[in-house]
């Protein structure tokens, strides 16, 4: 079974980029474009990783995160936070809540792939 | 909270009478030792007693139990608890014996904080706006997001040799729709940058008046047409210019311009050289003012009568209203600038600046003002189809302090003092009555042309000091061809123009040989060394 990842993101651009370049490196991508989506697509068939843009309409990221966390089905996920705002703040606070990796936009290919690479290995 | 020092000032006042305490007391009708535990502030009085004692003491029942002495102890005590003071374990019981001694020194210090935390505050308040402006922190957000798309959609492109047509085409139009955005985002974060640097507001009377004239571009078309009237109105000719407008005053106003002696130029209401003395309707000049300044003084009292209607009409359309300060300073600026409009004709002046490449020199001699007036005039030339290069101009005294600015957008000028020590406007002062021109670059590599001269501000007498003004003119480098003071310089990116900067504590040079002062630190960390 290859492994799942839910790309939460609202930019269709990103979307395309990250999901063309995770299915090359061998993932099975999808995607929601906003948080009530997001949350119930994670509720209803949990990925085996989470790439979440902070600033997501109907629900931000941080909230999201915190359900992810207070949901014991899907508690583990590993999640990549995704944010254009790389103010120390927001950092913080997705340690705080639990993200396992935060990246800020613009973040190169590499980055995004080695870090999905490493949360998602066995 | 600390006690009133009413015991203190009873003792004050009875020294002052030359009373003992025995004395006082049978005055009083009280024993010698009740008094002395009241000067000793050891009892609390009020009421019959302390009515009494204002009696006996022959002052007024305030100054002996003042409410705002009271208060000013408590703003001491706080003023003592402030964490820049911390070090110094200030005693509060001392704050009533400052009060009580050293009013005047206590209501300073007190007022001295007020003014601290006040500015404080502003600056939090600017940080913040900066750091939380939905505006900013919108476009910013857009930016970064069309960069990671652009970065990612890039990459790919330059990284993945076996795209199909299809998909290369898909990502060359993500590269475009979002090189777009970006454009779209940078440019909103350019207008907030715009708008923020326009809607300032001002906090001092000083910037009000800096924001009146920004406001509008320095140049008063109705002033402009007013004046003219106004010459015309006069009969003035010419070869008969002061002389007409002192008829005018006579005839219109009922004012007799009267020149005075030297004895009297320190008298008080003197400005400038001149006094007007409203109950006998008399302007007295004095004989230490210059021709030009006799001038400038007689148009300026004649723009106060008779333009007074067309003055209030541009303070009542400021998009700010004034405070009264700042309307006051306004009203004496636009009276200036009729004066100069009359003494410079708009149309003609911009005709012979144009025609000797703006040479202030020329200008003043042409028109018979001084060379301060005629630099003045210049920065006016806004005139939408007969503008002139636009100007800075600065004034400064020799310690530095700054009497007189009009700032350009990029070109910020020090409010009072305290610009870079290497700009021609403090150098002009060792070469006096000689015009200095610069060619400066600051730190962010803005170039402008400076063209400075020290003037002498009054005539010379053997008794009095010269007293220097130094009067600078700027604009950007791309205008130094328009004006004289541009021929020769070399103006190629390889020419070494004078390295400046806006202020040591704003500068960026570090190994500047003139600085004197550390930059200033706004608060935030420069952990990655972005600015230098």
């Amino acid at each position: 079974m290859p492994t799942r990842i839910l790309i939460a993101e609202d930019e269709p651009n990103i979307v395309e980029a990250l999901r063309f370049l995770l299915r090359r490196a061998g993932y099975e991508v999808e995607h929601a474009d906003d948080g009530e989506r997001a949350l119930a697509r994670l509720l209803a068939s949990p990925p085996d990783l989470l790439i979440l843009d902070v600033m997501l309409p109907s629900r931000n990221g941080f909230e999201i995160l915190k359900m992810v966390r207070a949901e014991p089905a899907i508690a583990a996920l590993p999640v990549v936070m995704l944010t254009a705002k790389g103010q120390s703040h927001d950092r913080r606070v997705a340690a705080e809540i639990g993200a396992n990796v935060f990246l800020t936009k613009p973040f190169s290919n590499a980055q995004v792939v080695d870090e999905v690479r490493r949360l998602a290995a066995p | 909270m600390a006690r009133a020092p009413i015991g203190l000032r009873v003792r004050e006042r009875r020294k002052a009478l030359g009373w003992t305490q025995v004395g006082l007391a049978e005055r009083l009708s009280v024993s010698p030792s009740y008094l002395n535990l009241i000067e000793n502030g050891k009892r609390p009085i009020g009421g019959r007693i302390l009515m009494r004692l204002a009696e006996v003491l022959e002052v007024d029942l305030e100054t002996l139990d003042a409410a705002a002495d009271r208060r000013l102890i408590d703003e001491l005590s706080e003023l003592a608890g402030d964490p820049v003071l911390r070090e110094l374990t200030l005693d509060t019981r001392e704050t009533a014996i400052l009060v009580g001694r050293h009013g005047a020194w206590a209501r300073a210090l007190s007022m001295l904080h007020r003014a601290y935390r006040e500015r404080d505050r502003a600056a939090r308040l600017l940080a913040d706006r900066l750091s939380q402006d939905p505006l900013l922190s919108d476009a910013v957000h857009r930016m970064l997001s069309n960069a990671a798309a652009i970065r990612s959609t890039a990459e790919i492109l330059d990284g993945v040799d076996d795209l199909s047509p299809v998909e290369l085409s898909k990502f060359h139009s993500i590269l475009g729709q979002e090189s777009g955005r970006l454009a779209e985002a940078c440019e909103a974060i350019v207008r907030f940058f715009d708008h923020a640097s326009a809607s300032a507001s001002a906090s001092s009377p000083a910037e009000e008046v800096d924001f009146f004239l920004l406001e509008r571009d320095n140049y008063f078309p109705r002033l402009e047409s007013a004046a003219e009237e106004l010459l015309f109105a006069a009969n003035v000719e010419e070869d008969r210019w002061k002389s007409r407008l002192i008829d005018y005053l006579q005839a219109r106003f009922g004012v007799t311009v009267e020149r005075a002696g030297l004895e009297k130029a320190g008298m008080p209401g003197v400005r400038n050289h001149t006094r007007f003395d409203h109950d006998t309707r008399r302007f007295y000049i004095f004989d230490s003012a210059p021709e030009a300044t006799r001038r400038f003084e007689i148009a300026k009292l004649v723009a106060k009568l008779g333009l007074a209607p067309q003055i209030e009409a541009e303070i009542s359309m400021a998009r700010t209203p004034l405070s009264d300060e700042a309307a006051r300073y306004v009203r004496r600026a636009l009276a200036s600038y009729c004066a100069g409009a009359m003494a410079m004709p708009y149309e003609a002046f911009f005709e012979q600046a144009r025609g000797c490449r703006f040479d202030i020199d020329v200008l003043a001699q042409r028109f018979q003002a001084s060379y301060e007036q005629a630099a003045h005039r210049l920065v006016t030339l806004r005139a939408p189809n007969a503008a002139a290069p636009p100007f800075a101009f600065m004034r400064s005294d020799a310690s530095g302090f700054v009497t007189k600015r009009y700032p350009l957008p990029n070109l910020p000028l020090p409010r009072q003092s305290g610009a870079c020590p290497l700009w021609a406007v403090y150098q002009a002062f060792q070469t006096p009555e000689t015009v200095q021109r610069q060619l400066v670059e600051f730190p962010g590599g803005e170039r402008f042309l400076f063209v400075a001269r020290a003037v002498t501000k009054e005539c010379a007498a053997f008794e009095r000091p010269r007293r220097l003004m130094s009067v600078m003119i700027a604009c950007e480098a791309v205008y130094a061809d328009q004006l004289v003071y541009g021929d020769g310089l070399d103006f190629s990116p390889r020419a070494a123009p004078t390295n400046v900067g806006p202020s040591c504590q704003l500068c960026m040079r570090e190994t500047c040989a003139s600085r004197q002062e550390g930059r200033l630190d706004l608060g935030g960390s420069d952990a990655d060394g972005i600015f230098g």
